[in-house]
């Protein structure tokens, strides 16, 4: 019998996208981070039965939906746990987490600490516009301490922005980029380098909210390449040059800041003990 | 937009007139998905779908010229566009839920315009002598389509500039 191998035809960044089409409010930067991530799947060229997408709640943990990869839109700030447990589960899976700046860094802060920690490779993709969107433009962790745009904080939050770099930095997490969506090229690349880099990514996207923070239309004249005088690709495998880069950020810092060279947390390969073992041990 | 940079040759000239009008397409089709979900109904969801039809089909065309051609595949970062983006991709920042016909032409009209720019750049500086003839062909073809634009856009004024307002908008803070 004489059987024909398939023909593996190049999938482009256009089969990475589903056919629902986003509900984002017409100029998110959200729509430039969805197709960045496309791009990305498209030049690693991974099948997409093996990679999974997973989400917390807010504008940007949509995104899930708008592609044709596994994925799971889970529960407020939970999505890195609900990733860890893919990943460790699945290792043979290329996990990508999304979300925004209030689903990651405030009702999710705490997983987000112990995901850096854990090194599990993950790669976490953060469209940080320092406001929650969804619910009609609410300061966030990452909001500005003196912006006066929402009537729940009007004389502003108060309080000093959450710092995900630093924050990432000190947690343990192996690589740390800094990208925008007004660059989605650039961000192509950094979203392929923290796929390719081992143990846990991540991938803060300056993705402005045009609805609630018009203002951040101006980040495309703020946004600057490399951190520290350093070029967009000259990030360092060095913790304490990367602290001294970051303490002279202004925050528009775009590219690599920090490759680290721990290795990913591996599960280990076999069960501790035998079902039957450990049925005896709880047998009354 | 940062400066003129060179090809190496036909193939990649070739690379990069098929990714600009695949993305012109994708983006175009992205807009009136965006406007149609938003029920924007002042015909701006059909002219983006016509402008998506026309980057089609002059996909096809580039296409067509590059069969046969060892075209390189390029990481979308490899790209050498004279900005950060392929120079037809309309931006995304410019699109509101309440955009008019005038806003899509406009939008269009500045897409082309960067498309032409790139292509009749090409034409005047690159050192590879196929590639100065291949860009005319192309940059005469994109000044074709700004002309087309212009001469819409006098069918469709600039609208009043009360054209955003919204006696109920969908994101009113509470």
């Amino acid at each position: 019998m004489n059987i024909q191998a398939p023909i593996k035809t190049e999938l482009t960044f256009a089969d990475y996208k589903s056919d629902l089409k986003p509900v984002w409010c017409p100029g998110c930067g959200d729509y430039s981070v969805l197709s960045a991530i496309t791009k990305a799947l498209a030049t690693l060229q991974l099948p997409r039965e093996d990679v999974a997408l997973i989400s917390g709640i807010g504008c940007s943990s949509r995104i899930p939906a708008y592609t044709s990869v596994y994925g799971f839109h889970t529960i407020h700030g939970r999505a890195l746990p609900v990733a860890t447990g893919v990943k460790t589960a699945r290792p043979d899976l290329t996990v990508l987490v999304a979300g925004g700046d209030g689903d990651g860094f405030s009702i999710g802060g705490n997983h987000f600490l112990h995901a850096c920690r854990r090194n599990v490779d993950l790669t976490y993709i953060v469209m940080d516009n320092s406001v929650y969107g969804m619910t009609k433009g609410q300061a966030s962790p990452t909001t500005e301490s003196d912006w006066t745009g929402s009537k729940l904080t009007p004389e502003g939050p108060g309080v000093a922005e959450f710092q995900p770099l630093e924050i990432a930095l000190s947690a343990g997490a192996n690589f740390i980029a800094r990208g925008f969506s007004g660059k989605p090229n650039e961000l192509v690349k950094l979203i392929c380098e923290g796929i390719n880099h081992p143990g846990f990514s991540l991938i803060h996207v300056l993705s402005p909210c045009i609805t609630f923070r018009p203002e951040q239309r101006e980040y495309k004249s703020m946004v600057h390449d490399g951190f520290g005088g350093f070029g967009f690709d000259d990030g360092t495998p060095d913790r304490r040059e990367a602290f001294r880069r970051l303490m002279d950020d202004d925050g528009y810092s775009c590219g690599v800041l920090f490759k680290g060279n721990t290795p990913a947390f591996k599960s280990p390969t076999a069960a501790p003990a035998s079902l039957a073992d450990m049925e005896r041990k709880f047998a009354l | 937009m940062t400066g003129f940079k060179d090809m190496t040759g036909v193939p990649e000239f070739l690379a990069h007139a098929i990714t600009l009008e695949q993305e012109a397409a994708v983006r175009f089709d992205e807009l009136a998905g965006m406007l149609e979900v938003h029920n924007n109904h002042k015909g701006v969801v059909d002219l983006f779908r016509k402008m998506a039809h026309f980057s089609r089909l002059h996909l096809a065309e580039a296409k067509e010229r590059a069969e046969g051609v060892d075209v390189p595949k390029l990481a979308p970062w490899e790209f050498k566009w004279p900005g950060d983006e392929s120079p037809e991709s309309g931006t995304i920042e410019d699109a509101h839920y309440l955009m008019t016909a005038h806003h899509a032409l406009t939008l269009a009209l500045a897409s082309e315009t960067r498309g032409y720019d790139f292509y009749q750049g090409l034409a005047d500086k690159a050192a590879d002598a196929q590639v100065r003839e291949m860009a005319q062909e192309f940059a005469d073809e994109e000044a074709d389509h700004v002309a087309t634009l212009k001469e819409w856009l006098t069918r469709y004024p600039e609208p009043e500039s009360t054209w955003n307002e919204d006696m109920d908008p969908p994101v009113s803070v509470d």
